[in-house]
């Protein structure tokens, strides 16, 4: 184990750029990603096959789950951003399971890009659903006094979506790895199962993580003011699952 | 565990591109086919949800057409029942009409029929007694009858009405020496026959030569045929007479 192992190791460089494996299994998930989006686009039909209904359903069921956390009028405009992390944040853990690749969300200069994204855009969709003033006036509320809190909290959870991701799957990595170094060939297969699960449910809190902190930036100005009304079952349950 | 600025900067803008690519080939183009198959279902629900419509406002109004059927059945079959009522009426009324004349035909029928028959049994019984006067006749019949006839002939050659007579002239001109026709019943002696042909001379105006022969079938007397004139001289033309007139009358 070295520190190659934990960062991303230097390929190539292309000119002052030093290219990491990080960034090249990136553009192979982009590729495969994209060649699939280009295979559907023009084999859609009026009477979808087999590929196009399992499409449309994982197309549905994004838009239905971004649909219960965020106001019906903003789910269009939420669905491709929430809907690229889930499949790339998805595909990067899973890319870990071929040998001789590792995954790019084990590497902190990868998450860390993915965290930037969901505060940018965070902010983004805030300001462009309430306007600027009032996007900025809700980090004074209730009292003036909590806007530093207010600010920490930004950058506190930011870092943690950075650094959880990265934890978790550079930990099973690393623990696959040392798995094979001690026991032998055949052993880590059900660490590889676990490693299964544990992409699928790491991208999911990722992509959820991402919705509710967006959606929190969105919510309507009417229950902004009216801070004593209790919040909707499915946002509570939301982040009651950050909270986890 | 490092930290990269390169990887970093490279990964959000490989995150950019993934999401336009995304966007532009799988989400877009998916939500579009999936929005215009809800609008085409939403269509076809709406056009179902027209055509029930129209089925009940079919059913509504063909409820109501069946109902106004109904009752101008109801109301036909009243008129149709009337106008039957009516025509078996008029029916009966033609038909006994009908009656009234066919029995008048019949009775008219009937008694043309039993005129008929009249008519028939009193020529059966004019032919029964004609024939029965005749075999009597026959019983009767003797040469002395025939000379009595043959006088009387000769009585009334005598007093021939001038038209007749000048018939009878006519007839023996055109004869010219023929012998005259003589059928007699009984044999004529030579008296009987001189007497005839001095009556038939002075009726001819010229003396005619006689051909005689016998005719048992006249009863008694003679007949005589001068050319187309025939002279009915016997009982039995006499009784033939008789019944023609009859018949006739």
């Amino acid at each position: 184990m070295n520190a190659g192992e934990l960062g991303g190791g230097v390929l190539f460089h292309l000119g002052p750029l030093a290219i990491t494996d990080t960034v090249v299994t990136t553009w192979g998930v982009m590729l495969c990603l994209a060649g699939v989006a280009l295979l559907l686009r023009y084999r859609l039909a009026p009477l979808p096959t087999r590929r196009q209904t399992i499409a449309e359903g994982i197309v549905v069921v994004i838009e239905r789950a971004i649909g219960e956390v965020v106001p019906a009028d903003a789910v269009r405009h939420v669905l491709p951003f929430i809907a690229t992390l889930w499949l790339f944040v998805l595909t990067a853990n899973l890319a870990g399971l071929i040998p001789g690749l590792h995954a790019p969300t084990r590497d902190l200069s990868a998450t860390a890009a993915l965290a930037a994204l969901v505060f940018a855009s965070t902010h983004w969709y805030g300001i462009r659903s309430k306007g600027l003033r009032a996007y900025l006036r809700h980090y004074a509320e209730p009292s003036p006094l909590l806007l530093p809190f207010h600010i920490i909290s930004e950058l506190t959870r930011t870092l943690a979506l950075a650094i959880r991701l990265f934890g978790n799957i550079m930990s099973l990595e690393m623990a696959a790895l040392l798995v094979l170094l001690i026991a032998g060939f055949l052993v880590p297969v059900p660490l590889l199962m676990l490693h299964v699960i544990e992409a699928v449910v790491q991208a999911y809190i990722f992509g959820i993580l991402a919705l509710i902190y967006i959606a929190g930036a969105i919510e309507p100005i009417a229950t902004d003011e009216s801070p004593a009304a209790p919040p909707t079952p499915t946002l509570a349950k939301s982040k009651n699952k950050e909270e986890s | 565990m490092q930290f990269d600025w390169t990887t970093f900067v490279l990964e959000v803008l490989n995150f950019l591109v993934l999401l336009w690519i995304l966007k532009r080939f799988l989400y877009q183009p998916v939500l579009d086919v999936l929005d215009a198959r809800q609008a085409r279902v939403k269509a076809e629900m709406a056009q179902a949800e027209k055509l029930q419509n129209e089925a009940a406002a079919l059913g509504q109004q063909y409820q109501e057409r069946l109902a106004h059927w109904t009752q101008e059945r109801e109301q036909l079959r009243q008129q149709l029942q009337q106008d039957l009522a009516q025509q078996r009426a008029s029916g009966m009324e033609k038909i006994r009409q009908s009656l009234t004349d066919e029995e008048a035909k019949a009775r008219v029928r009937n008694a043309a029929t039993t005129a008929s028959h009249e008519a028939e049994l009193i020529r059966q019984a004019a032919d029964e007694a004609y024939e029965n006067v005749a075999a009597m006749l026959r019983r009767l019949a003797s040469p002395t009858l025939t000379a009595g006839i043959v006088r009387l002939l000769v009585e009334d050659l005598a007093a021939l009405p001038d038209e007749q007579q000048q018939a009878l002239r006519t007839a023996a001109k055109k004869i010219a020496t023929e012998a005259v026709d003589i059928a007699s019943a009984h044999p004529l002696d030579d008296a009987a026959q001189q007497e005839i042909a001095r009556g038939l001379a002075a009726a001819a105006g010229r003396r005619l030569a006689l051909a005689i022969r016998p005719d048992p079938a006249l009863i008694a007397g003679v007949r005589i045929a001068v050319g187309e004139c025939l002279l009915h001289a016997n009982l039995l033309d006499e009784l033939a007479f008789f019944r023609r007139r009859d018949e006739q009358s």
